[in-house]
């Protein structure tokens, strides 16, 4: 009668041609209605039974008769490991999900979360329209009111504190063109107050191993991980955060039989498949790691010509290293000796080794030496820039690592390329603005050169005395465009930063916990929402963990009244008055920028990051031709890609002319740079104190320069009489930038990228080929040492490992240093005995009103828990299944969930996921939402009860190690 | 020796698993050297050995789903496709067939010397109504319930599929919404006649003589006579068996599991297909293996005759109580028969 | 033979639900009802494993046998499959399946729970393949198309097989051999009487 998809009577048969038919007494569906006397004409009258019904399906499958179906293909917007999702649509309804097979990295699988994405568009519990808190009710308003509105507000704020008193909180769920425009935007506006969710989940990841190697990434990939003989997961749940990752982990374990270790406070669904688990204490990492490195130096098991060749600072990591007995390990972390010594061997010794991490590592006021220490055991075994091997660090959100290598960031512009004068100079050029157009847009140079504040403290920047902010006034609006807020830790003081803000903005698919604690906090006016559609219904391309970049195509229109990232932007900029400007090189169709056009312009200016390859037309065709990529290497081996990896993995050097076919594995020296090989990015210097930072006797394979060398710059291209590759409208560029100094005009800022080309055609990467530092001078703790975390339960560790002192960061004091002081002098370990510790489950994902939105996910994860070990929650007269209190160390904070009583977590360790929201303190928010919108579940949020501490290098949370109590209820 | 060895690993595991739970706070006490969790794995075989069914954690709320393999489910299965259409058949069909070589061979048993012309109430017309009330429903629910064992061989393959399946929906829910007065019915039937019912001396003596129905002489019997009591008994008894059992499967996962509710569905189908072959017996007694015992039911009086004959001790209390005139409430719409 | 069957190769399997949201996906399957779910043994312990479940299409399947109404047929492909219209929701099959398949839409109070509801091996019921009401009724035919049933193409390891019988214990059989452990192909000997040998 009707035909579900388009191939349905083509591939009929299929089956039955393939499989030999008619098992004995099996019967085909004519068969069955003959036998049984059922004719098709009589079932209609059969299903008008009075009693008993039949199931009425909503929507869905199959289409209306003769409607088209068409098949689109876009990325799952869940996580960072980049499933394709193929979507089948008939009259703009999305009516399928079919799996990928083609893609190389899922290969047809999903999560639950990728699996049910087509709910999203469904929308039943989606923002429908404008809407804005007037009289404490919430009121439909048109988009044009309501943009007008916030609009007006920004300006005054604008005129009375400044442009830095506007928060602008972007969103890793943008594409990369949004979240570009996003920082673009926020340049534009005169701040430096963009940020988003990676300052709460790899913050630390990229500053910790970019100033080891050069750039803050994962090396290698999801699929290279099959060719590892030992995976260490430390700090990572993929089985939970990454599911399909477990697809390259588990076949590559299986078919290596490799060591698959997992270093974890919880035995997860991870560890359930480990060859070798190991429970730390959580927040003990760098004693760990350094228990590791003691066993292999004391054993010898280090790569000697891989330090001597590649390695910075390797006498001063031996002494801190030194420190670290057996028995200081296991006093401090809790890890026997005997087994810390068999991973360290396995780690060293059963080549390629791979670390892999996550939160685990990164969500700590330690955040940036832990991950530091986990690069270091790396370049100290060689297990860096070979297959197999490398810092496999997972991000989170589908478009983490894209929008951290676009700048939604608080200390850079796009690209890494900081906030100096020159990076400012760098992309005025690239968006053909004056510079000075620009400085006046800020409240002072000054401030337009310094780091903005981190979204983990913006309700510090509400609250704290003025004086005590480094910016001309406290922040007074927030616009969040695809942020949580339960993922920010200290929700207690949050709700009184809700209270005191002048503007709220909320652009979202959802209310977001953002609009039920605004509420709660007491807002009655001046709280706007904005319907932001989901990546599904726009287009454009978004980075996943392993760097390969992806395009999106449009599954269906935005839904309801939705607009998405960029007309929200465009018509904020419009009412702001700089859309001209801001769009002046991207063409605008009706209200919506292309986003083609924005990926050129980042093309254009992205030469530090080897973002400059991968055009829109390239990336369209690596979609389309998926299946000629292999599974191990990514890389295409026949089709019109033929050559190039998968996504073309940043850095893709060179204009998309030059065809760099990506870089699958960062540092690669076995490979020649144009066929992805690499090497450690020169990015600190050519030598510091007498000592050579640049690599000795490493090149990457085909080098025509045989050794380390700086990065490449027009002066030097000069000097190795390169000069003369330079074609004469590159050379024409270049000495335009350069002006009276093209000397100095570099790989990273020769917008012709001539000099790109001409090291490329040489052999040599672009940046350089240096050392990776072990000690990396510069950050607070040069060689990582352990600090015991802001709330610890072992008083007797803290006088040896205490916080850092107080300093001012990011325009904020950071008060840690007293705060643990405070907590040991009153006690608190006594009255809240419990570690505790957050993280994910696979059922939803960050804040998690999206998915607990959609009904096929919540219905898995109904109520908030909290995990306590079955001795524990015996001493407490705690049942399985039953509510409990939990009580946290600051603000008096509580918290109403339910008990799970497992064994997953140790004694005296309790974890709660951070996913949930829309409860506070006991009560139920679910009346401060909008009618209709409000999330299917609900329940506390994790980090009500987290505390104070931040990483000095970053601002990151500490969301992993607090103290606390539990109670029954 | 491989399950030996099984065992062994699974004791070390449990003591390992004890091992960590007891680390005391902080972490930092003993931990084993050596947790590999992959070669601890549960294996499906030994699973089944163990416990028979396997059971783990769920996230959803409906935790009859966390119990993923139920083998027994295949011994029901035998339970209901072979064991209870033999028990039903063999009780029901059997007693069909004893009752019907009785009756060739004993025949109605007659009222000795004939009709007297002369009712006595027996029953009150609210006895009568609890009576036929149960019954009523009993046959209903019987047929009902016989259908869902036995119709789709005996019924199906008359009306076909379609039919058959709106008349079995139908005998579900009137299988069910009958069980009520039905059980009413009992608990009433047991109150009610519970006096009569206490069994005695005389019964024995009655059943010796097989209740004056196969052997000459007619024992004495109060009003109920050993053989009734037994009816009552099994009524009381076996009807509050398949209620009870019955409710349980009419209101699924209410304190009971999975096996209950198939041990319930055991017990209700076995005892109600033998009740069902008792009840055609004592339908039989009650009508054409007896004459004049219907009426006891029926118009709720019993000729002076058939009274003396098999409850001659009840008659006599009876008359004794308010004298022999005063039984006769209406004339008999059956004229005396006097017999030799 | 062409004969259908699940594997849920549980030392793969973690437990991350995509079976369970494709199942309710390509067939709008309903909030409580859950044709397929991931259950979790020993959790927590080491040794812990994952077995994903659904309607395991017996061999001389229980649920068919007890059927007081046989509304239960088994196709071609050996997948067994019922029809609504005939289901009387009587609880049966529930109670002889060895692998609590059968979901009912309603408690069940007064025996009112409604058309038993299950795990179709996406092959949609008794009418017209592919037709709207087959949809309605009992969600996709994917094995019209050719395709196999969604969860196992979806499953996140490559835990959940589907296919023939043969090649799937096939796949099993190589895998563990490469490997080195298998924790066994769960539901087999209580579903098909057999064992894969490994």
């Amino acid at each position: 009668m009707l035909i579900k998809r388009a191939e349905r009577q083509a591939r009929r048969g299929t089956l039955a041609g393939a499989l030999p038919t008619q098992i004995d007494g099996g019967l085909d569906r004519r068969t069955f209605l003959r036998r049984s006397g059922l004719a098709a004409g009589s079932l209609a009258s059969l299903g008008a039974l009075t009693l008993g019904s039949v199931r009425k399906a909503e929507a869905g499958p199959p289409p209306p008769a003769g409607a088209q179906v068409t098949i689109r293909k876009s990325i799952c917007t869940h996580c960072a490991v980049g499933c394709t999702v193929t979507a089948e649509v008939a009259n703009n309804v999305w009516i399928g999900q079919e799996p990928s097979w083609d893609s190389p990295i899922n290969r047809g699988s999903h999560c639950a979360k990728g699996a049910s994405v087509r709910e999203l568009v469904s929308g039943e519990r989606r923002l429908k329209y404008p809407m804005k808190m007037a009289n404490g009710q919430w009121t439909r308003v048109s988009w044009d009111q309501a943009i007008g509105e916030i609009g007006d507000k920004l300006l005054a704020i604008r005129d009375n504190s400044g442009p830095d008193s506007v928060y602008l909180l972007g969103s890793a769920k943008m594409t990369n063109e949004g979240s570009y425009l996003f920082r673009k935007f926020g340049a534009f506006w005169g701040t430096n107050n963009t940020d988003h969710q990676a300052r709460i989940c790899h913050s630390t990841t990229v500053t910790g191993v970019a100033n080891t190697w050069g750039y803050g990434a994962m090396t290698n990939s999801f699929n290279d991980i099959r060719n590892s003989k030992t995976v260490v997961i430390m700090g990572g749940n993929p089985a939970e955060a990454h599911p399909v990752s477990l697809q390259h982990i588990l076949e590559g374990q299986e078919l290596n039989r490799s060591n698959l270790i997992v270093i974890d406070p919880r035995l997860t669904r991870t560890a359930a498949h480990a060859t070798e688990y190991v429970r730390l204490r959580p927040g003990t990492d760098i004693p760990v790691l350094h228990g590791m490195m003691w066993h292999i130096l004391q054993n010898g098991w280090e790569d000697k010509e891989f330090i001597r060749q590649r390695v910075y600072g390797f006498d001063d990591l031996k002494k801190e290293v030194e420190k670290w007995t057996p028995d200081e390990v296991e006093r401090v972390s809790g890890v026997p000796g005997e087994q810390l010594k068999r991973v360290a061997q396995m780690f060293a010794t059963q080549k390629p080794a791979t670390l892999v991490w996550c939160m685990g590592q990164t969500q700590h006021t330690v955040g940036t030496a832990n991950v530091r220490a986990s690069c270091i055991a790396l370049l100290l075994t060689g297990n860096v820039g070979a297959p197999g091997t490398g810092a496999n660090i997972f991000r989170g959100h589908d478009n983490v690592q894209g929008a951290t290598d676009v700048g939604l960031d608080i200390v850079t512009l796009p690209f890494y390329y900081g906030l100096t004068e020159a990076a400012w100079k760098h992309w005025s050029r690239v968006w053909e603005v004056d510079y000075g157009y620009l400085q006046s847009r800020f409240d002072s140079k000054q401030i337009m050169e310094t780091s903005g504040i981190p979204l983990t403290r913006w309700f510090d920047a509400v609250l704290l005395p003025k004086d005590q902010v480094a910016q001309k006034d406290n922040v007074r609006a927030m616009f969040v465009q695809g942020h949580a807020s339960n993922s920010i830790a200290r929700i207690p003081e949050s709700l009184k930063g809700l209270a005191k803000l002048d503007l709220l903005v909320i652009a979202d698919p959802h209310p977001t916990t953002w609009a039920s604690l605004s509420v709660e906090a007491g807002r009655k006016d001046g709280t706007y929402l904005l319907p932001v559609c989901t990546q599904f219904e726009s287009s454009g391309s978004r980075v996943a963990s392993n760097r390969s970049m992806q395009w999106g195509e449009q599954v269906v229109k935005p839904i309801f009244e939705s607009k998405d990232d960029y007309q929200v932007l465009y018509l904020m900029a419009k009412k702001l008055g700089f859309a001209d400007l801001l769009f002046k090189n991207i063409k605008v169709e009706g209200d919506r920028p292309v986003p083609e056009d924005i990926l050129r312009e980042i093309n254009r200016g992205s030469w530090s990051t080897g973002y400059c390859g991968q055009s829109p037309e390239r990336l369209k065709l690596h979609m389309a031709n998926q299946k000629d990529f292999d599974l191990v290497t990514t890389r295409a081996t026949s089709g019109p890609a033929k050559g190039d990896y998968y996504g073309l993995p940043w850095p893709c050097w060179g204009s998309p002319e030059v065809k760099h076919p990506g870089t699958p594995l960062l540092y690669n020296t076995n490979l020649a740079v144009m066929d992805g090989g690499g090497c450690f990015r020169a990015r600190f210097g050519v030598e510091r104190n007498g000592v050579n930072l640049l690599a000795e006797g490493s090149y990457p394979t085909d080098s025509e320069i045989k050794d380390g060398y700086p990065e490449f710059t027009y002066g030097v291209l000069k000097k190795l009489g390169w000069d003369t590759d330079l074609t004469a409208d590159e050379l024409a560029v270049i000495q335009k930038i350069g002006a009276d100094k093209p000397e100095t005009v570099s790989w990273s800022t020769d917008l012709s990228g001539g000099i790109q080309r001409v090291a490329l055609k040489h052999g040599c990467v672009p940046y350089g080929n240096a050392k990776a530092r072990m000690n990396a001078f510069g950050l607070p703790d040069p060689i990582p040492v352990h600090r015991e975390p802001i709330y610890s339960p072992r008083l007797d560790l803290i006088a040896k490992y205490p916080t850092l002192p107080h300093a001012k960061q990011f325009r904020l004091p950071n008060i840690g240093f007293s705060v643990q002081k405070a907590a040991v002098d009153k006690g608190i370990a006594k009255d809240f005995p419990l570690i505790f510790s957050s993280g994910r489950l696979v059922e939803y994902e960050g804040g998690g009103e999206e998915t607990r939105s959609n009904k096929w996910l919540a219905e898995l994860q109904q109520d908030m828990f909290i995990e306590i070990n079955p001795a524990d929650a015996s001493d407490r007269g705690i049942k399985d299944g039953g509510w409990v209190w939990v009580t946290g160390a600051e603000n008096s904070s509580k918290a109403k969930v339910k008990a799970l009583v497992t064994a997953r977590v140790g004694k005296g360790v309790v974890w709660m996921p951070f996913h949930f929201g829309g409860w506070y303190g006991g009560k139920d928010l679910r009346a401060n939402y909008p009618q209709g919108v409000d999330p299917v579940v609900l329940g506390e949020s994790a980090n009500t009860i987290t505390t104070y501490g931040y990483d000095p290098a970053t601002g990151m949370q500490e969301p992993k190690v607090t103290l606390c109590q539990v109670r029954a209820a | 020796m491989a399950m030996v060895y099984a065992r062994i690993r699974l004791v070390a595991a449990a003591i390992a698993l004890l091992v960590l739970a007891a680390v005391a706070t902080p972490v930092a006490a003993q931990q084993p050297n050596s947790v590999n969790p992959n070669a601890d794995a549960v294996k499906e075989q030994q699973l089944l050995e163990q416990f028979k069914r396997i059971q783990g954690l769920g996230t959803i709320p409906d935790t009859k789903s966390y119990t993923i393999e139920q083998p027994e489910g295949r011994q029901w299965r035998q339970y209901h496709e072979v064991s209870l259409p033999w028990i039903g058949t063999i009780a029901m069909l059997g007693m069909i067939v004893l009752l019907l070589i009785f009756f060739l061979v004993r025949g109605m048993v007659r009222i000795k010397g004939g009709r007297s012309g002369v009712n006595i109430v027996r029953f009150t017309a609210f006895e009568r109504f609890v009576h036929w009330m149960t019954a009523t429903c009993f046959v209903l629910m019987a047929l009902t319930g016989l259908n869902i064992t036995f119709g789709k061989v005996a019924l199906l393959p008359l009306i076909g599929p379609g039919a058959f399946s709106k008349w079995s929906l139908a005998a579900k829910y009137a299988h069910n919404f009958l069980s009520f007065p039905f059980t009413l019915g009992v608990i009433v039937i047991f109150c009610m006649w519970l006096a009569g019912n206490i069994p005695n001396g005389r019964d024995l003596a009655w059943f010796k003589q097989g209740g004056g129905i196969v052997g000459g002489d007619d024992p004495p019997a109060y009003r109920f006579n050993g053989g009734q009591k037994v009816v009552y008994w099994l009524v009381v008894l076996a009807g509050t068996i398949v209620a009870v059992s019955g409710y349980l499967l009419m209101f699924p996962f209410y304190g009971t599991t999975i096996a209950g509710m198939q041990l319930a569905q055991m017990v209700h189908g076995t005892v109600a297909v033998l009740f069902v072959a008792a009840m055609i017996a004592h339908a039989y007694i009650g009508t054409i293996g007896m004459e004049g015992a219907f009426e006891a039911m029926g118009e709720g009086t019993v000729d002076l005759n058939w009274a003396k004959q098999h409850h001659r001790l009840w008659l006599e209390e009876e008359q004794g109580r308010v004298g022999p005139a005063e039984l006769e409430r209406q004339p008999s719409p059956r004229p005396a028969t006097p017999r030799a | 033979m062409a004969r259908m069957k699940f594997l849920c190769d549980a030392d793969r399997c973690i437990e991350c639900n995509a079976c369970v949201t494709a199942c309710k996906n390509e067939n709008e399957v309903p909030w409580g009802i859950n044709r397929r779910r991931v259950v979790t043994i020993n959790d927590g312990l080491p040794g812990e494993r994952s077995v994903s479940m659904a309607c395991m299409h017996c061999t001389d399947a229980p649920c068919a046998a007890v059927c007081p109404v046989s509304c239960f047929y088994t196709t071609a492909d050996a997948v067994v499959l019922h029809s609504k219209d005939l289901c009387i929701g009587c609880g049966y099959c529930f109670y002889a399946c060895p692998f609590g398949a059968p979901q009912y839409p309603r408690v069940g109070n007064f025996g009112s729970r409604g058309k038993m509801d299950k795990c179709t091996y996406c092959t949609g019921g008794p009418e017209a393949d592919g037709s709207a009401i087959e949809y309605e009724k009992y969600g996709a035919n994917r094995l019209a198309e050719g395709k196999l049933p969604l969860c196992a193409e979806m499953c996140s390891t490559k835990s959940l097989l589907a296919g023939d019988g043969d090649i799937i214990a096939q796949i099993y059989k190589d895998r563990v051999a490469k490997r080195g452990y298998g924790s066994g192909a769960w539901g087999w000997q209580t579903a098909y009487r057999e064992t894969i040998a490994t």
